[in-house]
């Protein structure tokens, strides 16, 4: 079967995924709803990490949304999404989808998987953050790893509340009022045992709140996972040149347009994922220059050395950067 | 604050929930001395060795703490690998333990034949007979973090009999 007969252009993020068919589409509440997606034939899907997210192409976009089931032995893929009125119109268009469609869609992609080495996860959602804890709740459910989970959403507008208290049951503590959960929240990171990880997800100041408290009662980054799905949107950033030293060429990268964007258009084939700074596949070396580090992967110390750069979001602080390509 | 750190716990238990900084010290080290834990809370320890018995009181010690603590152990390399072995096992992570090495006594290698840890002083390279097995095994340089030894395999065993 051929993808671009739906399709005219595959988005490189699903490139080599999976052609996949709506089977079910149930509403979570006003602004939210879930979608399944399965093989037309009935195959059994990947399996994948617990926390993965999968990438479903929309007209020429393309959007990355968690999946919410354990990842065992799939034989659908189910992902939650919110409706965003003002938003590039992926989630609109996931909205107007309807049974029997068919999408295409990435492979599953792992950047937010439980430590293995953990005894206990600590799993703290806002609103539709609590997709991927959903599956990390059902995971550690299934391999017997103890998991508590802090739900924070608006009074009867939690989208998947019931399922949240089928798998977890006592484990679950629920607030619908920040201060209440800000209470909660302090006493939980001062009580903790050895050996607990801690997840979050949700709109990018209340994650910021939950580490910020974190490393103030001294957990170290090891134990801090971050699922970063509402990334604020980076600038277009300033123009520059790139100059692909083995390959003997110079290329513009235009304001609003990425480095990865740029060296795809010239018929460079380097490894991605997220595409936005998240995965760590885009990964370059640089020789000479400073890259404007933009990315959620590289630790302060790979940024200070401005050895690596990740070209789906980093861009360049001088007018020329120098790469080994 | 500083004059609360001043006054360690030392072998009384350590308060259920404790999240300052665990100071475990083996054979004559004083190297903890200079640790400063600033503000901290600190609960001191004091053990002649790494031996079952010490390794017990501080797993205790690490299942009464919560997640903020830290732990600096102090004294020989053999001893402090083995604690920094145990904490790990108890859910402690790299970033959270120090280790002072004093840079003296021996070093302990695992056979991979009979699985017995031997102590020596013979350096990395040379070869040891295994107090298990009995077998001359050559040192490696390869450490093993959760084992707390040197991986040690049978000399020579690539030549014919």
């Amino acid at each position: 079967m051929t993808v671009t007969a739906l399709h005219a252009t595959i988005h490189p993020a699903v490139a080599g995924g999976l052609h996949l068919e709506v089977t079910d589409i149930s509403v979570q509440t006003a602004s939210v709803t879930s979608i399944t997606f399965s093989d037309p034939s009935g195959a059994p899907l990947p399996c994948y990490v617990p926390g993965s997210h999968l990438v479903v192409q929309y007209g020429d976009g393309a959007n990355a949304y968690s999946l919410t089931g354990s990842g065992s032995a799939p034989s659908e893929y189910t992902i939650s999404v919110l409706r965003v009125e003002d938003g590039a119109g992926g989630s609109m268009a996931m909205h107007r989808l309807a049974i029997g469609e068919r999408v295409l869609v990435s492979r599953p992609r792992s950047a937010f998987a439980p430590a293995a080495t953990a005894t206990h996860h600590l799993l703290i959602a806002a609103g539709i953050g609590i997709t991927p804890m959903l599956s990390h709740s059902r995971a550690a459910a299934e391999w017997g790893v103890a998991t508590s989970l802090i739900y924070v959403h608006r009074p009867r507008e939690g989208p998947h509340v019931l399922d949240a208290r089928e798998v977890l049951g006592p484990a679950l503590t629920e607030f619908t009022d920040r201060v209440s959960f800000r209470k909660e929240l302090t006493e939980r990171l001062s009580n903790q045992r050895l050996g607990t990880h801690l997840y979050v997800c949700g709109p990018a100041a209340f994650m910021e709140t939950v580490l910020g408290q974190a490393r103030e009662l001294g957990w170290p980054k090891g134990r801090l996972h971050s699922e970063p799905f509402g990334a604020a949107e980076l600038d277009p950033g300033q123009p520059f040149t790139v100059n692909l030293a083995r390959s003997g060429i110079m290329l513009d990268v235009p304001a609003g347009v990425s480095l990865l964007e740029t060296l795809e258009k010239a018929g460079k084939s380097i490894p991605n994922m997220c595409r936005k700074g998240v995965c760590g596949e885009c990964a370059l070396p640089v020789r000479r220059g400073a890259p404007q580090h933009r990315d959620l992967y590289l630790s302060d110390q790979e940024k200070a050395a401005n050895t690596t750069i990740m070209c789906c979001v980093s861009r360049s602080l001088d007018h020329e950067m120098e790469l080994d390509l | 604050m500083r004059s609360s750190s001043m006054t360690p716990a030392e072998g009384s238990d350590l308060v259920a929930g404790f999240r300052g900084t665990i100071c475990a010290s083996f054979g004559t080290s004083a190297a903890h001395a200079e640790e400063d834990t600033g503000d901290r809370p600190r609960h001191e320890l004091r053990f002649d060795s790494a031996n079952p018995e010490s390794l017990a009181r501080l797993r205790t010690a690490l299942e009464q703490a919560c997640v903020g603590v830290r732990l600096v152990l102090a004294g020989p390399p053999a001893d402090i690998h083995a604690a920094a072995a145990t904490a790990a096992a108890s859910g402690l992570m790299e970033e959270e333990v120090t280790l002072l090495s004093d840079g003296t006594g021996p070093r302990v290698v695992f056979c991979a034949h009979c699985r017995t840890a031997t102590e020596t002083l013979q350096a990395i390279g040379s070869q040891v007979d295994c107090q298990g097995c009995a077998t001359t095994l050559a040192i490696s340089s390869h450490f093993s973090r959760r084992i707390a030894g040197y991986l040690g395999f049978k000399a020579n065993a690539e030549e014919a009999a």
